[in-house]
């Protein structure tokens, strides 16, 4: 799978959680990262450039921090310019069509006030229907958005937890159940820099994904009995 | 269980000396993981358990 991040942020250098993410992105070449005030500081957007890398990605993310309720300005004018009628929609627009879709949003404010009787008052779910929208009339499947609330304030463990939810993203199929979640991790250990380790620690890892297919087997076995039985 | 605490013990470790960041969170990550798994094996079992108990099945 061919993941496209299309960042917006017009001052990113500073930005300390998209400084966090970008760092994050694992080293693959199946994932393209482009932010738009860099590529096109005078909004001039090359149109069959980023039609081409949306066609030749099976998953498009938006990343950008949530400004009035929406993206920066340059994100709304890559949209107005790039998903054209004839392109990403209408009765020749299939470019787009069964392709994954998703946000990562960068919030200042706490989770807690997007929702009645919250200071913001709505739901992030509610604030993203444009691009839910989006979404279905280009005929992209809609993924669970990936809202970061204050990133500032979370303590190292939790930015460690967002690293890989975020990984997790950009790369796992989109199914989000507990043996989805254990094949990532398998592949992912399997694949983790050795390098980086002291010497015999390989072991450990070895152990640690026989462990993880253990439990999968075990789990799989009590499905059945319980299914048998019900 | 024996065999999860000491899994969880030595990725600590591991944990503490690897040299990458991204690894050490991945790591971290996978310790939620192991803990998701057992304790999702702990409520299946109690279910067959409450399954094999029940009075439903008594007259079978």
């Amino acid at each position: 799978m061919k993941t496209l991040v299309i960042i917006s942020h017009p001052d990113i250098m500073e930005s300390g959680s998209q400084q966090y993410l970008l760092s994050s992105i694992p080293n693959d070449t199946n994932i393209t990262v482009r932010h738009l005030e860099s590529l096109y500081p005078d909004f001039k957007i090359d149109v069959p450039k980023e039609q081409a890398l949306l066609k030749e990605h099976d998953r498009i993310i938006f990343q950008f921090p949530l400004y009035w309720y929406s993206s920066p300005a340059l994100l709304k004018k890559w949209q107005d310019d790039v998903l054209t009628d004839g392109f990403a929609y209408g009765k020749k627009g299939k470019a787009l069509t069964g392709k994954e879709f998703g946000l990562v949003l960068t919030i200042g404010v706490k989770k807690e006030e997007y929702q009645p009787g919250g200071r913001e008052a709505f739901s992030i779910d509610e604030l993203t229907k444009p691009y839910q929208a989006l979404a279905l009339k280009t005929k992209m499947i809609f993924l669970k958005s990936l809202p970061i609330f204050q990133f500032s304030y979370l303590t190292e463990t939790q930015k460690m937890a967002l690293l890989i939810r975020y990984q997790q993203y950009l790369t796992r199929e989109k199914d989000d159940s507990l043996e989805a979640r254990e094949k990532w991790f398998i592949q992912e250990l399997q694949m983790t820099d050795l390098s980086k380790l002291n010497e015999g620690d390989q072991f450990i890892l070895e152990q640690t994904v026989e462990f993880i297919e253990e439990n999968r087997d075990t789990i799989d076995e009590l499905k059945m009995l319980l299914d048998q039985m019900n | 269980m024996e065999q999860k605490e000491w899994l969880l013990l030595e990725l600590e470790r591991v944990i503490q000396t690897s040299r990458d960041y991204k690894q050490k969170a991945l790591l971290k990550s996978a310790k939620d993981l192991i803990n998701e798994q057992v304790e999702r094996i702990r409520q299946m079992e109690g279910e067959l358990d409450g399954t094999l108990w029940s009075p439903r099945n008594w007259n079978e």
